[in-house]
């Protein structure tokens, strides 16, 4: 009751009625909950976090010729030969530009070379060129640990066989 | 090769670039060779809290490609080293802060830290200092809006590669009510370097015919104790023993006279 009473004089005549906001709070906690990009052992499932991560439909990594070297889909040969022939042309009329945008209906074709590969990305929405080095970093970084581990796997069966 | 931290906050008006020009003089303070960078392109200010806003060569001219990055370096207080950004909205136009990142990685060998406030937002601007800095440090304050923008920074900035290494809550009044400390832990998951305090000594500083950050001009405030345990946290360095100075009774009374 008095309790009650000292509460209530806190409120009306020290107009003290503030109180953490936990609601905001546990909404942050569950937007946080949802942007959290964990890599695991397994390849396949690393391309899936890399797309929720930067936010896009799918991306392929070809070498220089248009040969496919990943793909998020597992596909994408027309894509590739179309999106590296593309670069090819721009880089020899324009032999400094950095990267590709192209607007196709309601999506974007975005291609990047990096290390002698090119990624060509598409989003519902453009990727800075900033975004782009980004993801293409990290998706490189991503095929040097791949292609160790099978390293690794066939010197091991090498052995085992030998 | 320097330690490259952009200090990035989502949210204007948390305090960053105020935290920025005190932890680069904190650090300087022990030992560290610092260097600042504005790199808010568009809403400069980093100069005007260190007290040097007439530098003719900026940060707007080297990334134009017209000026050499060391052309635009600059004394700053307390042995700290500063790159200003032009105030001019003409430049700003021309300027391509895509460049930032190669323009720092020329100086990043002479210096043990590199400290990049970051702008609000996360237009290009933005994105390209996050991207230049190998870590992310957060400046954000006890509200939710601030928390909010925080939390959006922080998922950019390791979009980017950008690693957040933890946060330091600004304005901290401990009223009832406030978010605490553990909550802005909890909920953007990252350390928290330091709470600063509210500190009246802070705005005063820029109320004086010379401006001079509050650790310079009162480096036994609240404010200035705790930046120096940020930078002590930051390098790991003992900082000397620091006890911010507060007011007893009767020099409270007699400053409330000295106002008028």
């Amino acid at each position: 009751m008095v309790i009650r009473v000292l509460r209530k004089f806190a409120l009306h005549v020290l107009d003290d009625g503030t109180r953490k906001p936990s609601s905001q709070l546990d909404f942050f906690r569950d937007f946080l909950s949802k942007h959290k990009y964990v890599y695991t052992q397994d390849f396949e499932e690393n391309l899936v976090v890399l797309k929720r991560k930067h936010l896009v439909d799918s991306f392929l990594v070809t070498n220089l010729d248009g040969s496919i070297v990943v793909s998020s889909e597992g596909n994408g040969h027309t894509e590739g030969i179309m999106g590296t022939a593309m670069l090819s042309y721009i880089k020899s009329e324009l032999p400094d530009s950095e990267s590709v945008l192209i607007k196709r209906n309601d999506s974007w074709f975005m291609l990047f070379p990096l290390n002698k590969k090119v990624f060509i990305v598409k989003a519902g929405s453009e990727l800075s060129n900033i975004e782009l080095r980004a993801l293409a970093f990290e998706l490189d970084g991503l095929l040097h640990i791949n292609r160790a581990k099978q390293t690794e796997k066939e010197a091991k069966k090498v052995s085992e066989s030998a | 090769m320097a330690r490259i931290i952009a200090i990035a906050s989502g949210k204007g008006g948390t305090g960053k670039t105020t935290i920025t020009a005190n932890l680069g003089i904190a650090l300087s303070k022990l030992g560290q060779k610092v260097l600042l960078v504005d790199g808010d392109v568009a809403m400069a200010n980093l100069s005007l809290i260190l007290g040097m806003q007439s530098s003719p060569i900026t940060l707007h001219d080297v990334l134009l490609g017209e000026a050499q990055v060391r052309d635009a370096i600059y004394d700053g207080p307390e042995g700290v080293r500063f790159i200003p950004s032009g105030l001019s909205l003409d430049n700003y136009k021309r300027v391509d802060s895509e460049r930032l990142s190669g323009i720092i990685s020329q100086v990043s060998e002479e210096y043990d830290f590199i400290l990049l406030d970051v702008a609000a937002g996360i237009e290009k601007n933005v994105l390209s200092a996050l991207s230049a800095s190998q870590e992310t440090l957060m400046v954000t304050m006890p509200t939710s809006p601030a928390i909010a923008d925080a939390l959006k920074t922080k998922i950019v900035a390791q979009r980017l590669g950008s690693k957040v290494i933890g946060v330091v809550i600004n304005f901290v009044m401990n009223e009832k009510g406030e978010i605490t400390k553990n909550d802005i832990s909890n909920m953007l998951e990252l350390p928290v370097y330091g709470s600063v305090p509210y500190d009246p000594e802070v705005r005063k500083s820029f109320m004086q015919e010379k401006v001079s950050p509050v650790i310079v001009r009162k480096p036994d405030s609240l404010a200035s104790v705790e930046v120096m345990k940020i930078a002590s946290r930051i390098t790991g360095l003992k900082a000397p023993e620091m006890q911010a100075k507060r007011k007893g009774f009767f020099e409270k009374l007699f400053s409330l006279f000295r106002k008028k």
